[in-house]
């Protein structure tokens, strides 16, 4: 057991870019890989590093991640004590309107939450991040350092906004670079960190006195300008921060390889979710499958390529699928033909409905509409 | 605290007729169906029908079954005032304790478990059927025609009708009769192992059939006739649902197969869910080259080859090339490229490695039958398993 270490999931961002995916629920709890949420990931890889005291920092358009998470249960982070607890806010001064300006101000928002934790480190991660995090591996890192804060590292180049760390000769973090779109100087940031508590509790406490809110250009930058030492650790396998709807539909694709879903679903970490009633999913007479990934409780007549394909969908016969994402409960009827198209929860198709996205620009149709 | 029904499963047998299968699990705890285990259909029963405690007897290789049942989380029976309980047979002071030796014996070792929740009815099930029924609606009956106990019964041919339990109802409809597998029977309905009783009549005819050296201890054989001999009212309750006794190999085989069909059995109706302790894995995967036709995949699956008509529990492995038609794979079986598997049952974790062939299409010949293969048995590269062959885990093919 590792009993040092308190978990805190950032799921408060909805990232515009996400559109009319994130227009009733943060990126956190986008569906994601046929059976998934993404805040899955973080959840997982805390769990099975035996982290189960978690909070999770919301501030609006909960509701679907509240009803993912429940009490914990999938995650064992329904405990006697600790275990996973819910931070709507609640240490926000009365006259605070809007998004948080940034991560410390979130953090301050649950403060005390913070201080009562009884733990030595803190591990911070993004609710967007679709990765497998070995954070046992991370952890014995940081424990053998003299490091106060480790940060979790990619080994890819991100084509999103992105921060990156600029590592000295000692192996140290020199400098942060702010919001890269593509390669340069340094290495990109999957935004998870290991924080010892003494540490964070003093950043959050400093911002606060000088009103600067921003994890990276304020924290971070104050931290390293008064010689604190930051280590780093390559994540290797398979990542991806989603914040925009490409990312979303490649992410998806992504896993469509063989090593990518390797990655992220080895056998030792499993990525668990909340759980959803045993009937497996049937395929007709008529039916055919090729490169798809596809939930249970599915009735599968048409036929499907390069398709991610949710929980309780019907795809009936006739029905022609390629390159599509259809989550929880949509229905493509008899005759339709859909390419490149990213359905929502509960999208019926009509039949002989023809929709026709591009890989650069997939058509989002929002959840519960009739096409 | 008093509750107006509960429930006891009987999953103590080792069910022989499975041979293989049941080498290390008991008969309730075979998969099932894709994702099930066959217990899942009494235990989602019961949850779907508002009884929330459940006495789970167990004898035979109980190990897999009691993991697998644990809180009872998945069946929504972890609450506070009942639940899921598992009863294996115990000792008691100054003896020597005992096995159970019949149905009822099972039962009647445990009258203190039930007495300790004051019930005014006991629902008798066994762990070896398949089948959705609303217990609540067969106690309503009970109730209402004022039952000492009421038996599910089905409509079934006269020539099934010889090889089952056989109740010949009065003209007041009451049961008057009981035959076990009679020769000529009198009537076509036959009991599905299902009782309801009122609890005081139950634990008397319990004390007096275990106090009767000449008693086997059954249900069938003992309980009701002599409830019926002592003038009791025995009301059938009559169902005309799927139900299907998974006894045997054929049974087995045929009830999986009749899962393909939502005619029979729609296991996709939300109102009526039949719950299971779901492994954890990701979605299944259907690669280039694959082709799935009429057939059950759970996930975690991967499918590169052909499959048809078939039923595939979480985590099966289908390689390229490779052949699935009319088979039931269990959780983690692996087939791998250029192997067929046709007319068979494979047990979990068994691999049929490169270019195998286990079972035949019938042949019309009497001694064809499914090919079945235990669990954790590597059928090697090359190697032929005939139709109707039973492979137990140790063998080497």
């Amino acid at each position: 057991m590792m009993n040092n270490y308190h978990g805190i999931i950032f799921a408060y961002k909805s990232y515009p870019e996400l559109r009319e995916l994130v227009a009733e629920r943060t990126a956190a709890s986008l569906p994601i890989c046929s059976r998934y949420r993404l805040i899955d990931f973080a959840l997982s890889s805390l769990r099975n590093a035996d982290i189960v005291d978690v909070g999770v920092i919301m501030q609006r358009d909960y509701q679907s991640l509240l009803d993912h998470l429940g009490a914990g249960k999938p995650w064992d982070m329904s405990r006697r004590s600790g275990g996973l607890r819910m931070l709507p806010p609640f240490g926000l001064p009365a006259f605070h309107q809007g998004d948080y300006a940034g991560t410390i101000e979130a953090l301050n928002a649950v403060a005390s939450y913070i201080e009562e934790s009884p733990k030595k480190y803190f591990v911070l991660m993004i609710g967007n991040l679709c990765a497998n995090i070995n954070l046992r591996e991370v952890c014995r890192v940081h424990e053998e350092s003299d490091a106060e804060i480790t940060a979790v590292c990619a080994n890819y180049e991100p084509d999103v906004l992105h921060n990156r760390y600029v590592v000295g000769d000692d192996g140290y973090v020199m400098q942060c670079l702010y919001d890269r779109s593509g390669p340069s100087q340094g290495i990109p940031s999957l935004e998870c960190y290991i924080i010892n508590k003494d540490t964070l509790l003093r950043l959050m406490d400093r911002c606060r006195a000088l009103d600067k809110y921003r994890w990276h250009q304020d924290a971070i930058a104050m931290f390293l300008r008064e010689g604190g030492k930051m280590n780093t650790y390559i994540h290797r396998t398979y990542a991806r921060v989603i914040k925009d709807v490409n990312g979303y539909y490649a992410a998806n694709m992504d896993l469509l390889l063989s090593g990518n879903r390797a990655s992220l679903f080895p056998p030792s970490r499993p990525v668990r979710t909340k759980l959803a009633k045993g009937v497996s999913t049937y395929y007709g007479t008529e039916a055919s499958s090729v490169n798809s990934l596809v939930a249970d409780d599915c009735i599968i007549e048409g036929s499907l390529e390069n398709c991610i394909i949710f929980r309780g969908v019907h795809v009936e016969k006739g029905a022609v699928l390629k390159n599509c994402i259809i989550m929880k409960s949509g229905i493509v009827k008899e005759g339709s033909h859909l390419s490149y198209v990213i359905s929502d929860k509960s999208v019926i198709f009509s039949p002989e409905t023809t929709l026709t996205g591009s890989p650069k620009l997939p058509i989002v149709v929002p959840k519960g509409t009739e096409v | 605290m008093s509750k107006q029904c509960i429930a006891m499963l009987l999953a103590g047998g080792q069910g022989s007729r499975l041979y293989a299968l049941t080498q290390d699990v008991a008969k309730p705890g075979v998969p099932f169906g894709g994702k099930y285990r066959i217990i899942d259909f009494p235990l989602s029963n019961c949850a779907n029908s508002g009884i929330d405690t459940v006495g789970v007897l167990t004898q035979y290789r109980p190990l897999q079954l009691n993991s697998y049942i644990g809180s009872g989380q998945p069946w929504d029976l972890d609450v506070d005032d009942g639940g899921v309980y598992i009863l294996p047979p115990y000792q008691t002071a100054g003896e020597k304790g005992s096995w159970f030796t019949g149905t009822a014996n099972a039962i009647y070792q445990n009258i203190s478990f039930m007495e300790g929740f004051e019930p005014e009815n006991v629902l008798i099930l066994s762990g070896d059927h398949i089948y959705k029924m609303d217990y609540a609606d067969m106690l309503k009956e009970h109730l209402s025609h004022n039952a000492a106990l009421t038996i599910a019964v089905q409509q079934v041919s006269m020539e099934e009708a010889t090889r089952l339990g056989i109740m010949s109802c009065g003209d007041n409809g009451y049961i008057n009769e009981f035959e076990e597998k009679p020769a000529h029977p009198k009537s076509d309905l036959a009991s599905m192992g299902i009782y309801i009783f009122n609890w005081k009549k139950l634990r008397d005819y319990l004390i007096a059939d275990e106090n009767d050296p000449k008693s086997s201890k059954d249900f069938g054989k003992n309980i009701i006739p002599n409830m019926l001999a002592a003038g009791e009212k025995l009301w059938p309750y009559r169902f005309n649902g799927y139900w299907r006794d998974v006894g045997t190999i054929t049974s087995l085989w045929d009830a999986n197969m009749d899962m393909l069909s939502t005619t029979l059995i729609n296991l996709y109706d939300p109102s009526w869910p039949i719950y299971s302790r779901s492994p954890i894995c990701p979605p299944h995967y259907t690669g280039e080259g694959s082709s799935i036709v009429h057939s059950i995949i759970s996930e975690g699956c991967e499918i590169f080859g052909r499959v048809e008509n078939s039923v595939l529990s979480p985590s099966v492995k289908v390689g390229r090339n490779a052949s699935v038609l009319y088979s039931v794979l269990m959780p983690g079986a692996v087939v791998e490229d250029g192997a067929t598997v046709e007319y068979a049952i494979v047990g979990e974790n068994t691999v049929i490695h490169k270019n195998a062939h286990v079972g035949a299409e019938p042949d019309g010949s009497e001694k064809w039958g499914v090919a079945t293969c235990g669990p954790n048995i590597e059928i090697r590269e090359g190697a032929a398993v005939p139709a109707a062959a039973m492979i137990y885990t140790g063998e080497e093919v």
